[in-house]
């Protein structure tokens, strides 16, 4: 072969190659199982490797990889490759486009806002065949949370880390403004004890608020409840501009530019932990870290009411996807048993903060000993039953969370009035809710 | 290479005034091309010709039907405020960054050019922040920007000024980001100043002196002049890089607040990965697509003919 021909070759070698990559990529059926890094690709050998796309990190990433190590090592047949993809938001889009690349996980933590989309374009699997042969009972789980997860009586998405927002206090700042030791029974109670807190308590602010991205619409939706507002109604009205919802983002608006007391922090997690704030409102599930870094006694109490109580549920649940050979789907179901053992979901509830999912879990000994030690995580179960599933309008509405956490920003960043930036968010809602009933 | 390239374009002629058929040298031509033209076509061209397509359609990622619309995603765009935001956003950044980049890096170019003592040092510290990760200094920088702790409020206090909320206020979170973005390429721009400095023949600034040229005389009417290619070239650069600025926005601000560091780029992330409205997203990349094309043919057709080449 002389150089010439070989070049010739050569070329339509690499051209050729190219096309096979893409004619893979491109055609129909074959659905491909990422591949496993590091270590996990020689713990699997021999094993049936599930995927286990997540989202936690620090202390409750670390209790997750546990969970998943002790199921590992309890048996010879499946091996679950927990993998690490970032926040709800982040793991929902690399599933999106792992969906389009065909190169899907077995099995993914989704959270209450975006398990609805892959639910609609039915890329989950229908597990309640797997829950009657495994006789594993769907009525041990909380029924207001695996109810959230059923749609026509099969169920979809089975509840895992799933929490509430929670009202924390610095027990510290409260004693040095001479204020009782508990939260405040209304919104309008915290403001009168603002003063107090920012002279004597030592506080800098009152009360942190958070930006869109961490999830501020979710937290809000409490506060429109209690004023006795909506987002909207179960046919996707849209009721963010009315009533109590506009009531609700005045009263936040005035707190914020008027008394100066509230204020829209990065992640009010952290103000909340280094004493820069002296009250905030996050997640049960941010319990673990927030005591942990804490240099102060943190104090928790159920949501301030005004008009009413209020207090949405929230956090992520599991769901297989359907793509998934039928072994591997198995596979990933018995981890989810294997979740919900009592001593399984009593250990990952106490050490993130999540509630116990189970009503076997709530009731173990070990769980009924720790409310008893912890009255900070007592609260959160007690505040519990009082929870309702969210409005539509965050839920279902295509990027909903973000079009009402972004005019929330625009009330705690420009101090607009809550009927102007609402007015905004509610003609966006409008026009995303009609693709959803286009599509529905 | 070159030998064969000087070949091809000889028997080039003959294979033109030849038969038609194909000359084995053509088939080597195209054996050379070919898997740059295949790569480009596969990962530059038809991503190009697909979104277009895109542009026109209603789809969320991950349905199998995408829904043909026309032209409403481009519609929705431009009737919006969102957009006409975004796109403030975009010519706000790129334009203080351009500014920036020319002013700032002339300055230091022409410091650097000074015979002074570590010169080499200064220099290597200038030009480190452009290989640094985009993502480590936005986390960086955060810090420094935070109104309680950061160093910035020491360094404000210190001359009696308080720090604003730089990355939660509408005003002030813009300005940061540019500040960073500037401090991060700001060493490539001076770095190829430099170069352009140290090329101007020395002959012309003596011919400037015994026509009793002053200092400033001498950098307006020579050096300015001499580095006209130069800034010609940064200005391309700059403007195509920071059109497409994203791992320093995603790191600090997420276009936050309240859309207020929302460029393009990042409009186009959000619609369509964080959205899920792969369409309006495509056709948002479409219009960045063209205003990138007009700047350039811009920059191709009028500035380059004003250009000084030596």
């Amino acid at each position: 072969m002389d150089r010439r021909t070989f070049l010739i070759r050569s070329g339509g070698a690499v051209g050729s190659l190219i096309l096979v990559g893409c004619g893979n990529n491109s055609g129909s059926g074959s659905v491909q199982q990422p591949a496993a890094t590091g270590e996990a690709a020689k713990a699997a050998e021999g094993k049936t490797r599930v995927v286990f796309w997540s989202s936690w990190s620090a202390t409750s990433g670390e209790a997750l990889q546990k969970l998943a190590d002790e199921f590992n090592a309890s048996q010879k047949e499946i091996f679950i490759d927990n993998q690490y993809q970032g926040t709800y938001e982040e793991t929902a889009q690399k599933l999106a486009t792992a969906l389009a690349a065909r190169q899907v996980p077995d099995m993914a933590s989704l959270s209450e806002v975006t398990w609805n989309k892959f639910f609609l374009n039915n890329s989950l699997q229908d597990m309640t065949g797997y829950f009657t042969e495994t006789k594993l009972d769907p009525k041990d789980y909380v029924e207001s949370l695996i109810g959230e997860g059923t749609k026509d009586g099969k169920i979809w998405w089975v509840p895992f880390a799933r929490s509430t927002p929670l009202f924390y206090y610095n027990r510290d700042m409260f004693k040095k403004a001479g204020l009782p030791d508990r939260g405040p029974k209304t919104w309008d109670e915290l403001r009168e004890w603002g003063k107090d807190l920012m002279g004597k308590g030592g506080a800098k602010k009152v009360f942190a608020y958070t930006n869109a991205k961490n999830y501020n619409a979710w937290h809000f939706q409490a506060n429109v409840w209690q004023w006795g507002g909506a987002y909207s109604d179960k046919d996707f009205n849209i009721l963010i501009d009315e009533g109590g919802a506009v009531e609700a983002g005045e009263w936040l608006r005035k707190f914020v530019h008027q008394d100066k007391m509230g204020y829209m922090a990065d992640d009010q997690s952290i103000d909340f932990g280094n004493g820069l704030a002296a009250t905030t409102q996050q997640s049960t599930g941010s319990l673990g870290g927030i005591v942990e870094t804490a240099k102060f006694e943190v104090g928790t109490a159920m949501l301030p009411e005004q008009e009413k109580f209020g207090c949405p549920t929230g956090g992520a649940g599991l769901g297989i996807l359907a793509s998934a050979p039928d072994e591997r789907k198995r596979a990933a179901f018995e981890f989810i048993r294997f979740l919900a053992k009592p001593e399984n979901a009593a250990s990952w509830a106490k050490t993130t903060g999540y509630m116990p999912v189970t009503k076997s879990a709530r009731e173990s000994k070990e769980m009924q000993a720790y409310f008893k030690e912890n009255p900070n995580y007592q609260v959160a179960v007690e505040q519990l039953p009082k929870t309702q599933p969210q409005d539509t309008a965050r839920l279902l509405i295509p990027n909903g969370d973000q079009t009402i956490g972004t005019g929330l920003e625009r009330i705690l960043v420009n101090n607009t009035p809550a009927q102007e930036a609402f007015k905004n968010v509610a003609k966006q809602l409008e026009d995303d809710a009609k693709e959803v009933k286009e599509s529905a | 290479m070159s030998v064969t390239a000087k070949r091809t374009a000889r028997n080039g002629k003959a294979g033109i005034g030849g038969k038609g058929r194909l000359h084995p040298d053509h088939l080597i031509f195209l054996a050379f091309i070919a898997p740059n033209f295949l790569l480009l076509g596969l990962f530059t061209y038809w991503p190009m010709v697909y979104q277009s397509y895109l542009s026109l359609t209603r789809w969320d990622l991950i349905s199998p039907i995408k829904q043909f619309v026309g032209l409403e995603n481009y519609v929705v765009l431009f009737g919006g405020q969102e957009f006409q935001r975004v796109l403030f956003n975009t010519f706000y950044f790129t334009g203080t960054v351009l500014l920036g980049s020319i002013v700032l890096g002339l300055g230091l170019a022409v410091l650097l050019n000074q015979r002074l003592r570590g010169r080499n040092i200064v220099r290597s510290v200038v030009f480190a922040p452009v290989i640094l990760s985009g993502a480590a200094i936005g986390l960086v920088w955060a810090y420094i920007f935070d109104p309680t702790y950061g160093l910035m409020r020491v360094v404000l206090g210190a001359i009696g000024l308080s720090s604003p909320s730089w990355l939660t206020d509408t005003k002030w979170a813009m300005p940061a980001i540019i500040i960073v973005y500037l401090w991060k390429n700001l060493g490539y721009a001076a770095i190829v100043y430099l170069a352009g400095l140290q090329n101007i023949p020395q002959d012309l600034y003596e011919a400037a002196r015994v026509d009793g040229a002053t200092p400033w005389q001498s950098f307006r009417n020579v050096t300015l002049p001499q580095l006209s290619p130069t800034t010609f070239f940064i200005v391309v650069t700059t403007i195509l890089g920071s059109f497409q600025a994203f791992d320093i926005i995603a790191v600090m601000t997420k276009g936050g607040p309240v859309n207020a560091t929302t460029t393009m780029v990042w409009y186009l992330y959000e619609e369509g990965f964080v959205a899920f409205r792969a369409g309006r997203a495509a056709a948002a990349a479409m219009i960045l697509f063209v205003l990138m094309l007009a700047v350039t043919l811009v920059q191709v057709r009028y500035l380059q003919r004003r250009v000084h080449y030596s």
